[in-house]
């Protein structure tokens, strides 16, 4: 029988000291948001489980998912790969092609029936019968079915397979959807962002793997522990929100003063995600702390929300677009226009009613 | 002049309509609507920036907390008026109901707008609301207002946190929307038609007391409904 | 069965079909189909591109403003490019200024783009096509120490890390669960890698996964995260602050003095671990001599990495700009990327529809409406394609042509043109190499030049990094620190009707965005990307792209195992979703 790698022992091999295995617990639960005595209980499924198999199909996408995957730094992907997971099908990585390729989807589906995860990055394409993502000739919407079949839990990477992300903005011209329009029969675990955070994703995996569950989920099927929050309530520019103090204008002194960049369309007081406090490739920064607002890339249709430099969005109503404030102030000016005319008619026609009133009362008398 | 001022003298031309907690909930209302209003437009659109240290300042802080508070006032005033349209008068229920079978509702709705149309030479006289104030009532203050107050709170859920009652009574609406930027946007719309509403009311209000045949200023500040004349 | 293509190709479709769907191992998803001879010598060749988006469709009517963050979507692997080919169409369009500053820091963007795709190209798409796993199993650990130690200095060569990393593998493939190796063409005889250098290969596959992780953080502190990072028409977001208050929320010391170590550490691990290792797995193929398709023929560059800003010629680009046709290296043509003559798509084998199949449109009237139809010969169903039928529509990429001519763009194009205009920076590592490897100039149109070329660029990206940081902190010095200008930001200041072209030399090769505005929107969009050229299908005359040209008298040692197939596709880094967008 085989010998079964753990992730405890790949990193002993590596030269990493118990002590320092520990501290890379501390550190996972502390990134996964639990209390510090969680990191015991990593600690003792990283060295006892064997690998779970992953699938990791690719529809309509742009491959950042994979990217972003690749540059997690705890657990290092490599790590991850090499001792946490079985990652047998990853179009991206994997050294087989073609037929070889192929068959690894039947081996494991078989092989592992309702064992493995199937970890969706991108999603299918509905229109052109499903042809404008092709898989081994025929449509990846099909791949898709067959491999949700038999897994027993379903990742859906990413805004693409979580909500549709860019090829599903308007007009979505092949159709896409998310893929929960089309998996119903399985538990799906979106983790949304275009790319998600490393370091999310591989927590996400961490987590499944150690307490053997799924993450706890929101109403939208995002794990509660790094999607429970907006980047607006953790941002660290939040005292520039709360004392009315904004860039106003690219490079002027608010945002070389680091300022809030509400007024530059920031969408962090509408977006779910862990930017504010995971931040980006190993804690380095993230959109805001870099200057440019968040433009919402793990919420839905964030493609479709007007300009990313807005903060009073454009409304799509009607196929026309059209700004509330704009419209606001339209009408209301109108409307104040309307009035005016209107009062200033009623008084005419009040005076002239009153003449006539009056000419009867003198013809009378 | 005479018209304007005096007890009424004759019988019918005043009728007790609007009773004191409706006025009070009233003048409650429109200023907390004001105060959203004002408030909720700068939380769209802040004032300029301010200098110095973050620390020193909390503008932003306090126009979104007269917010939340007027928000407040707002539900809990429309909580205790629908209460109110149960215990109170029959003019109390007007806000809440809509004779919308009545054909003589309609005819009548069609006669008031002819009338500010100059297209009739006399409104007709009603104890409660016109058929046009009435159907604006309904459809901006209740209905306008239930939208504003739900999509308000799913939006005060955002920051009360998963598991608040906020979010357990209305963080639902979120996804039903779309996405938090889709409830604002419906929230910041919703605004522009209230203040539409309101102008619109105002002027006719200041209008019809003079040019109708009814108080309804006054009637709004007394109670009292009265008529210019006794013609029916 | 066999025909002449009008650029010089012999196409024979007599022999066995071999079918590739998915090739894996690229960005996006991508079919080939080859014809193969009774010497399993391939006589025809067929690439398909099998995803599309609709990203140009999806752009019209949006903010110019906001292109940046669509197309940038087109591709997360080549992270940056066409959000930065974007911001520069635009600001074209609008003739917009940038700051000195803005121009640095785009640079700086642009190159550590280079860095990073380039080694994982090298190390995690590309390196399985020449190492095998399996055999690294049987290396002695002291003999790749050796080895190690005489192609380079690199501190991490001791026989104990390679034991170490040795016995990871063993358990790994001993557990019986080989995760991403699973169905590898391990023992194939067109491996020719000794166990050490294999062994050698493996543990650098790991430690450069490691590391790349670190490259990117450049992108983390000028563009908030990677990937994806975040760019401004006008500039770059990232306002800079040394000296003031409030420096802490900007660009300050301490991130500039970041991003400089992370620009040393990839200089080092890119001349210390990824060239050595360039060079000694080329030693072991130098006859391995296949795959040079159109690169002696047609090759072509746009430029890019503007020494100074706002200024687009030729002279100030410092990767070179123009055009080789007809394998006259002798003479490099001048590149105009406005003249509606040069640079045409058509569509006559793409699933797409023009109104007249039989012309090419220049991308400002570019039409991009899909059409997705198979030919009479196609064996299959509409939904399952066994063998598809060339001489009809087979493909999502469109087939942009210079003049008429299919070219080759990339690194290797890149270098070409760099040794042909006889620029030392480029032609001097290039005959370092083959002095090196004792190989002729020829040996450079082929698998193994490409292959060559892209690591040379790495190395030289790594440098420029540096160039470009210390010109940044220079500039800073003499108290310039402006990074956006915000002139032109609101649209009531932009014209009613007007249009532009940003180009860039992305990773894979040229790349240009076209852009029309009209009344503050998009009227038209349209890109032509690198591995558009590249995997390009047939043109109305028949001429095919540089996939397929050089996939062309390849042998294959085991036609059921594709590893040739894959090693010349790989040696093109191809992005399948940014072809066809
Ligand atoms: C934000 C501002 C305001 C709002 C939202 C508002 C709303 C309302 C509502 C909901 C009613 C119906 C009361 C009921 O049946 O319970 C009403 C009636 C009335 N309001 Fe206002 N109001 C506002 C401001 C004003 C102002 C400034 C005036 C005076 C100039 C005014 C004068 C009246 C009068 C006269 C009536 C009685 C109408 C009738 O008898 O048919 N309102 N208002
Ligand atoms: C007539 C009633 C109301 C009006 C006219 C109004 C108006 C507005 C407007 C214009 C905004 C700015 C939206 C944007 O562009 O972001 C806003 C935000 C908001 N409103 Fe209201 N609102 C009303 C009632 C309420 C109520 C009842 C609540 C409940 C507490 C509420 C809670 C909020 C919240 C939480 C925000 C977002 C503030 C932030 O995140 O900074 N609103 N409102
Ligand atoms: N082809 C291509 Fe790209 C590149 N390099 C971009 O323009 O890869 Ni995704
Ligand atoms: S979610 Fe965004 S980053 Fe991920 S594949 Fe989709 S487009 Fe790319
Ligand atoms: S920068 Fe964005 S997320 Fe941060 S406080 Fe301002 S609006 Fe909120
Ligand atoms: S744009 Fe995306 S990366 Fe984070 S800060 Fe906003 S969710
Ligand atoms: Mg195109």
């Amino acid at each position: 029988m085989a010998t079964t790698d753990t992730f405890y022992e790949a990193m002993r091999r590596q030269g990493i000291s118990r002590r320092g295995f520990l501290q890379f617990c501390t550190i996972t639960a502390a990134t996964l948001g639990l209390a510090p005595g969680f990191a015991g209980r990593i600690a003792e499924a990283m060295e006892t489980k064997p690998r779970i198999p992953v699938l990791w199909l690719h529809g309509l996408e742009c491959t950042c998912c994979s990217e972003s995957f690749i540059r997690s730094a705890h657990p290092l992907a490599s790590d991850v790969v090499l001792s946490m997971i079985s990652l047998d099908y990853n179009d991206t990585l994997m050294a087989a092609a073609g037929h070889q390729a192929e068959a690894i989807l039947d081996e494991i589906r078989h092989q592992y029936k309702g064992r493995y995860i199937l970890a969706v990055e991108g999603n299918p394409p509905l229109g052109q019968d499903g042809m404008s993502c092709i898989i081994g000739g025929r449509p990846f919407l099909d791949q898709l079915r067959e491999v949700a079949a038999d897994c027993q839990a379903v990742i859906a990477w990413g805004t693409c397979a979580s909500w549709g992300c860019v090829q599903a903005a308007h007009p979505n011209p092949t159709q896409a959807v998310s893929i929960d329009k089309v998996i119903h029969d399985k538990p799906i675990i979106k983790v949304p962002g275009c790319p998600p955070i490393a370091e999310v994703m591989t927590g996400v995996i961490a987590y499944m793997l150690t307490f053997e569950r799924l993450p706890e989920l929101d109403r939208q099927g995002r794990p509660k522990m790094f999607y429970g929050q907006r980047i607006h309530d953790k941002c660290y520019r939040r005292p520039h929100f709360d004392a009315g103090q904004f860039v106003e204008s690219w490079d002027d002194e608010g945002a070389r003063k680091g300022y809030c960049l509400y007024k530059m369309g920031c969408k962090g007081p509408t977006t779910y995600n862990a930017c504010s406090t995971v931040r980006w490739n190993d804690g380095v920064s993230f959109p805001i702390q870099s200057g440019h607002g968040c433009i919402g890339c793990s919420e839905k249709d964030f493609w479709d929300k007007g300009s990313f430099y807005d903060h009073v969005t454009d409304t799509r109503v009607f196929g026309i677009e059209a700004n509330a404030d704009a419209v606001g102030i339209a009408a209301a000016g109108t409307v104040g226009a309307a009035i005016t005319a209107h009062a200033a008619a009623s008084a005419v026609h009040r005076i002239k009613q009153r003449a006539g009133a009056q000419h009867t009362e003198d013809g009378q008398a | 002049m005479s018209m304007y001022t005096g007890v009424p003298t004759v019988k019918r031309t005043a009728v007790y309509v609007y009773q004191t907690p409706v006025r009070i909930w009233h003048w409650v209302n429109a200023l907390a609507i004001t105060v959203l209003a004002i408030t909720g437009y700068l939380i769209g659109s802040p004032l300029p920036s301010l200098p110095g240290e973050a620390s020193d300042h909390y503008l932003m802080g306090n126009i979104r907390f007269l917010h939340f508070a007027a928000g407040y006032v707002f539900l809990v005033g429309f909580l205790f008026r629908l209460y109110w349209a149960v215990v109170g008068n029959r003019y109390s229920r007007q806000l809440f109901t809509l004779p919308f079978w009545r054909r003589g509702f309609w005819s009548e709705l069609v006669h008031e707008l002819r009338w500010y149309a100059f297209q009739e030479p006399e409104p007709r006289k009603y104890v409660g609301h016109n058929p046009l104030a009435h159907l604006f009532m309904v459809v901006i203050i209740t209905v306008g207002g239930l939208v504003m107050m739900v999509t308000g709170f799913a939006l005060y859920s955002e920051q009360t946190g998963l598991g608040s009652w906020q979010d357990e009574l209305f963080g639902w609406v979120i996804p039903a929307v779309g996405q938090s930027q889709d409830v604002r946007m419906w929230h910041h719309w919703g605004m522009w038609v209230i203040v539409v509403f309101v102008m619109l009311h105002v002027y006719t209000a200041i209008r019809e007391d003079i040019m109708s045949r009814q108080s309804l200023i006054s009637t709004m500040i007394s109670g009292w409904r009265m008529f210019k004349d006794d013609r029916p | 069965m066999s025909v002449q293509t009008p650029n010089g190709f012999q196409l024979d479709t007599a022999g066995r079909r071999v079918v590739v769907d998915p090739v894996t191992r690229i960005e996006g998803h991508m079919r080939c189909e080859v014809n193969l001879d009774a010497d399993n010598v391939i006589r025809n060749a067929v690439s398909t591109g099998t995803m599309w988006r609709g990203l140009e469709v999806i752009l019209r009517g949006r903010d110019p403003r906001d292109a940046w963050a669509f197309t940038q979507r087109i591709c997360g692997v080549c992270t940056g490019t066409h959000a930065l080919t974007s911001v520069r169409a635009i600001e074209d369009a609008l003739d917009i200024q940038i700051p000195e500053n803005a121009n640095s820091i785009r640079n700086i963007m642009q190159l550590t783009l280079y860095a990073h795709d380039h080694l994982v190209h090298f190390y995690h798409l590309h390196a399985l096509d020449w190492v095998d796993v399996v055999s690294a199993l049987k290396a002695d650990p002291k003999a790749t120490s050796a080895l190690a130690q005489s192609i380079s200095d690199w501190p991490l060569s001791s026989p104990g890390y390679f034991r170490d990393v040795q016995t990871r593998i063993k358990r790994f493939v001993e557990s019986g669960q080989l995760g991403p190796f699973t169905n590898g063409y391990w023992g194939n005889p067109a491996y020719r890698l000794p166990p050490e250098a294999n062994l050698l290969a493996v543990t650098h596959y790991l430690e450069a996964l490691d590391f790349q992780k670190e490259i990117v953080k450049i992108h983390t502190i000028y563009g908030g995260k990677n990937p994806h990072p975040n760019w401004l028409v006008g500039g770059v977001p990232c306002a800079i602050n040394i000296h003031d208050t409030g420096a802490v929320g900007a660009v300050n010391m301490e991130r500039l003095n970041l991003v400089s170590s992370i620009i040393d550490r990839t200089i080092e691990f890119i001349d210390k671990v990824y060239l050595p290792d360039l060079m000694a797995i080329a030693s072991f193929y130098k006859d391995w001599t296949h795959g040079g398709g159109l690169s002696s023929q047609a090759v072509l560059s746009y430029g890019d990495i503007p020494e100074r800003a706002n200024d687009d010629s030729s002279d100030n680009q410092c990767l070179p700009r123009g055009a080789i046709i007809n394998g006259k290296l002798d003479e490099v043509h001048e590149v105009d990327l406005r003249d509606p003559e040069q640079i045409q798509e058509f569509v006559a084998h793409s699933w797409f529809k023009y109104k007249d199949e039989s012309k090419g449109l220049h991308p400002w009237d570019g039409v991009t409406e899909p059409n997705f139809v198979l030919g009479p010969n196609t064996k299959g169903s509409q939904t399952r394609i066994e063998a598809i039928d060339e001489n009809a529509k087979y493909s999502w990429i469109k087939a942009p042509r210079w003049r008429g001519h299919a070219m080759e763009v990339g690194p290797l194009a890149r270098y070409i043109i760099g040794y042909a205009k006889g620029i030392p920076e480029f032609k001097e590592p290039v005959e370092k190499v083959l002095t090196d490897l004792q190989l002729p100039v020829s040996a450079l149109f082929s698998t193994l030049g490409r292959t060559a070329a892209r690591g040379l660029e790495a190395s030289w990206a790594a440098h420029r990094l540096r160039h470009f940081q210390d010109k940044l902190v220079a500039n800073l010095k003499a108290g310039d620190s402006a990074t956006a200008n915000p002139d032109k930001w609101e649209p009531r200041t932009w014209p009613k009707l007007t249009k532009g072209v940003g180009t860039t030399e992305a990773p894979r090769g040229a790349l240009g965005h076209w852009v029309v505005i009209e009344k503050g929107k998009i009227a038209n969009y349209q890109a032509v990307v690198p591995t558009t050229w590249n995997g390009s299908p047939r043109d109305p005359a028949g001429n095919i792209g540089a996939f397929e040209a050089a996939l062309l008298n390849t042998p294959v040692a085991v036609p059921d195992q594709p590893l040739e197939i894959l090693r010349t596709l790989h040696s093109f880094d191809p992005c399948l979703a940014c072809s066809t967008h």
